[in-house]
């Protein structure tokens, strides 16, 4: 990993993005297939998330250890600077997306010895598009320095929620019907909570991007809506 | 002339260049020096469908930036490094969710640098597997709405032979029950059949002329009797000239559904209405939903392709329950039911949308829903307007 690194600074900032970039690519697909393991019921391709994770922590260090090179010994200053540290702190929100997604894998594991509970099949599966999607728009945003896109995926959080919402609702009236579901219950309930939090990873990426291009901290009231008021 | 490296293949021009500008289908020429080195990782010519899949500023760049999928890029390192063609499946995701199969091949070396060339080539998948994914929902789907009411009649099947074998007022009550629910495995079944023969025609447009005005008052009159019985007036206008193209019976039959759905969800002393309104344009049919400036969520269930031609509009709004936002675009999905919504013996077979929505786009209309909880429901289907009779117009038409 090291031996070509003796390039020009600025494909030095370059290759940062382009690590990012790999991360990124590698997360979205971990979420991705997470979910459609669990809807599948894909034990194989649910241990192959669980087990992929170690990249993600892999490529994580790596991005740390660029960085912290690249400050020493160039020691960036502004826009470079906040190129540096935003690379850092973006790969930890996504290092983060990944243990999410292995956890959701792990309960699919769980899931899928027991009996099937296909009526939140469709739900989960949209919720986990419309959080990859976020991801994806936010990772865009910053390959193509958009902060405009950047700033339309932290100010549009209230769709997770609501799907959070609904799901909530929907698994409570479930297992008030019938008790026996409650422990696969409980795992989707994890499943969909886990999603509603990479979605919050999203905005966090958002908000460091926007710091990253205009050197300005995003703030302001996000259109919120209350989660725990309607449980 | 210097060599030949993949910067100025991108660059030279000549047909063959045109020829890969041309091409439908998004192609990417990569290059890359060394295997560990992922982030230098290039492509040296994309061509515009490509550049607008990958939203891509120019014709070059690094590769990372265009493509993150991590299957994408092993196919592409394989090809590159390993010298043979590898395959992966890339999810677009979004609200364009397609499905691309990215194909990767090794290309001839032409550079004298230490430069690897491939062709990654992308083929639109989504088709495919979308009719796989339906096939496996609507089978899924169908034999529970069949099975639903057959476990209720065997049930009664069993009771009458058993303990109410001699109970006269009770087996009455029992074979009306039983009566509903066998009416119900012929209703959906009867849409079933619907569907299926509205999707084998779907992509064959409509010739004949159809009176969107008088399918809509024939629906109208017809249904006087059910809205009588459910105590809900049914106010029909009609304004401007409304002949669109179309198959008379399936307007009639898309009207149909339409103000049906309204008097099942309108509450007893309610009103529902029904307007036909010719020469809009595309903008006023889409907005012709929205009743006297309220702010209701609205989506669109079918948009259609054509613009700047006039259409006719069929609105219909009752005053029930109305839905909540997140049910909206999900509402012409096969068997979808908003939490809340009625089920039993009287609810529909939740294929009236979906057979509304192939109808829609089968006659290249829109079709819109606008809603809020408590707040009613109005749809707008509309539709191209058919040219006048005249003999030149109608030639241009054609």
């Amino acid at each position: 990993m090291s031996e070509h690194l003796v390039t020009a600074y600025g494909e030095e900032l370059a290759q940062l993005g382009a690590e990012i970039a790999r991360l990124g690519g590698l997360v979205e697909a971990q979420i991705a297939d997470a979910v459609d393991s669990m809807t599948r019921r894909d034990v194989a391709q649910a241990a192959a998330v669980v087990a992929a994770d170690e990249r993600i922590d892999a490529l994580q260090a790596d991005v740390e250890h660029l960085t912290l090179r690249l400050i020493a010994l160039r020691q960036p200053v502004a826009a470079d600077l906040r190129h540096a540290m935003s690379a850092m702190k973006i790969s930890m929100q996504l290092e983060r997306c990944g243990d999410l997604a292995k956890n959701i894998a792990k309960r699919g594991l769980i899931l899928a010895k027991g009996e099937p509970v296909t009526p939140f099949n469709r739900s989960i599966d949209r919720m986990g598009k419309l959080v990859v999607d976020r991801l994806k728009t936010v990772l865009d945003a910053y390959a193509a320095q958009d902060v405009e896109r950047a700033v339309q995926v932290w100010s549009r959080d209230e769709e997770v929620d609501e799907h959070y919402n609904a799901i909530f609702r929907e698994l409570l009236t479930y297992m008030m019907g019938d008790p026996r579901t409650i422990t696969p219950c409980t795992h989707l309930l994890f499943v969909a909570k886990n999603l509603e939090r990479i979605g919050d990873h999203a905005t966090n990426i958002a908000e460091i991007v926007h710091y990253e291009f205009t050197g300005e901290i995003l703030a302001g009231i996000r259109p919120k809506f209350d989660t725990l008021q309607h449980g | 002339m210097t060599s030949r490296t993949p910067s100025t293949v991108a660059e030279g021009g000549g047909p063959f260049r045109a020829m890969l500008e041309t091409l439908p289908d998004p192609v990417m020429l990569v290059a890359g020096a060394r295997p560990e080195d992922l982030a230098g990782r290039r492509f040296a010519f994309a061509n515009p469908a490509a550049r607008d899949l990958l939203r891509l500023p120019g014709a070059e760049g690094r590769l990372l930036s265009a493509v993150r999928h991590p299957a994408v890029l092993e196919a592409v390192d394989e090809a590159l490094f390993e010298r043979r063609e590898a395959t992966a499946i890339w999810e677009q995701g979004g609200p364009r969710d397609r499905c691309w199969r990215v194909t990767a091949r090794p290309l001839d070396d032409i550079g004298d640098g230490p430069e690897r060339l491939a062709l990654v080539a992308f083929s639109d998948q989504t088709d495919a597997r979308r009719n796989e994914r339906m096939r496996a929902d609507f089978l899924a789907n169908a034999s529970h709405e069949l099975r639903t009411p057959l476990a209720s009649l065997s049930g009664f099947i069993e009771t009458l032979r058993g303990h109410a074998r001699d109970d006269e007022a009770a087996r009455e009550r029992f074979l009306s029950v039983m009566q509903a629910q066998a009416d119900r495995m012929a209703r959906l079944i009867d849409d079933l059949l619907s569907l299926s023969r509205i999707e084998l025609n779907e992509h064959i447009p409509p010739l004949d002329r159809v009176d969107l005005a008088l399918a809509a008052a024939e629906v109208a009159e017809a249904l006087q009797p059910l809205a009588k019985e459910r105590d809900v007036a049914l106010d029909m206008t009609t304004d401007g000239r409304s002949v669109i193209v179309g198959d008379r019976d399936q307007i009639i039959q898309l009207a149909q559904n339409l103000v049906a759905n309204a008097l099942k969800y309108a509450p007893p002393g309610s009103a529902v209405r029904v307007r036909v309104q010719g020469g809009m344009d595309a903008a006023a049919a889409e907005a012709s939903g929205a009743n006297g400036g309220e702010a209701r969520a609205r989506h669109a269930l079918v948009a259609p392709d054509a613009r700047g031609q006039t259409f006719v509009a069929l609105t219909v709004s009752d005053e029930g329950p109305g839905l909540a936002r997140e049910h909206l675009p999900r509402l012409s999905e096969r068997f979808y039911r908003a939490p809340g919504q009625k089920s039993g013996v009287n609810a529909g077979t939740g294929l009236g949308l979906a057979i509304v929505k192939h109808l829609v786009n089968r006659h290249q209309g829109g079709l819109i829903v606008e809603s809020e909880l408590d707040r009613g429901a109005t749809f707008v289907a509309y539709f191209p307007a058919a040219p006048a009779m005249t003999p030149r117009a109608a030639s241009a038409g054609g």
